[in-house]
């Protein structure tokens, strides 16, 4: 794992997340912001700050990209889901388009 | 890379691919490309035990599973390391769950 290949995700409180690139690829809204041509400041350096979402759900969502790739592999495990979190959660995947 | 660790410190946390079989050392190496801190200054704590684990052993010996919480901390002067400091979130959640709820 390489500084090159991961991405720093800061949530609304200022928290971050560092993340192999791999995985944040699975929100196709950031995939976006990473890939696409011209010079986004989030892809010079790595960083993409979300404003609106907060430290719990940014954290449950990284969590969900890792697990979304171990599934994608075969490895079928329940992603557990607070039940309080589930709205929130749901606007920020709508977002992300994840 | 069959699993995860959240190494956390302060307001950051470094998700960290890995596989059971990997030992601490490796942990430490993989940060160490991620964050200036030589291998010898960092230090890693089980979370969910306050159980300081050990660079020789292996993930699986030392009973660190998918997901889990993994403290670290510098070393901040020649002999100690400094303490576990995970800031949480003053979020809508945690103030509920400190209200008791």
């Amino acid at each position: 794992m390489k500084k090159e290949e991961t991405v720093k995700l800061i949530s609304a409180e200022g928290f971050e997340f560092v993340i192999s690139m791999e995985a944040a690829m699975v929100s196709q809204t950031i995939r976006n912001m990473l890939t696409s041509p011209g010079s986004f400041a989030e892809r010079e350096h790595g960083e993409v700050t979300f404003p609106e979402i907060s430290t719990t759900i940014l954290e449950k969502i990284c969590q969900y990209f890792y697990w979304s790739l171990q599934f994608a592999k075969g490895k079928e495990t329940e992603f557990h889901i607070e039940p309080e979190l589930t709205l929130e959660l749901m606007m920020a995947a709508n977002y992300l388009h994840t | 890379m069959a699993m995860h660790i959240r190494v956390k410190r302060n307001k950051t946390t470094y998700f960290v691919q890995c596989d059971p079989t990997h030992t601490i050392l490796d942990i430490k190496q993989k940060l160490h490309t991620l964050i200036d801190q030589p291998v010898n200054d960092q230090r890693l704590i089980l979370s969910a035990t306050g159980e300081v684990l050990d660079d020789s052993k292996t993930l699986a010996d030392q009973k660190v599973e998918n997901d889990a919480v993994v403290a670290l901390t510098f070393r901040k002067d020649d002999r100690d390391f400094e303490d576990v400091n995970i800031i949480q979130p003053d979020d809508f959640y945690n103030a509920r769950d400190a209200d008791g709820f």
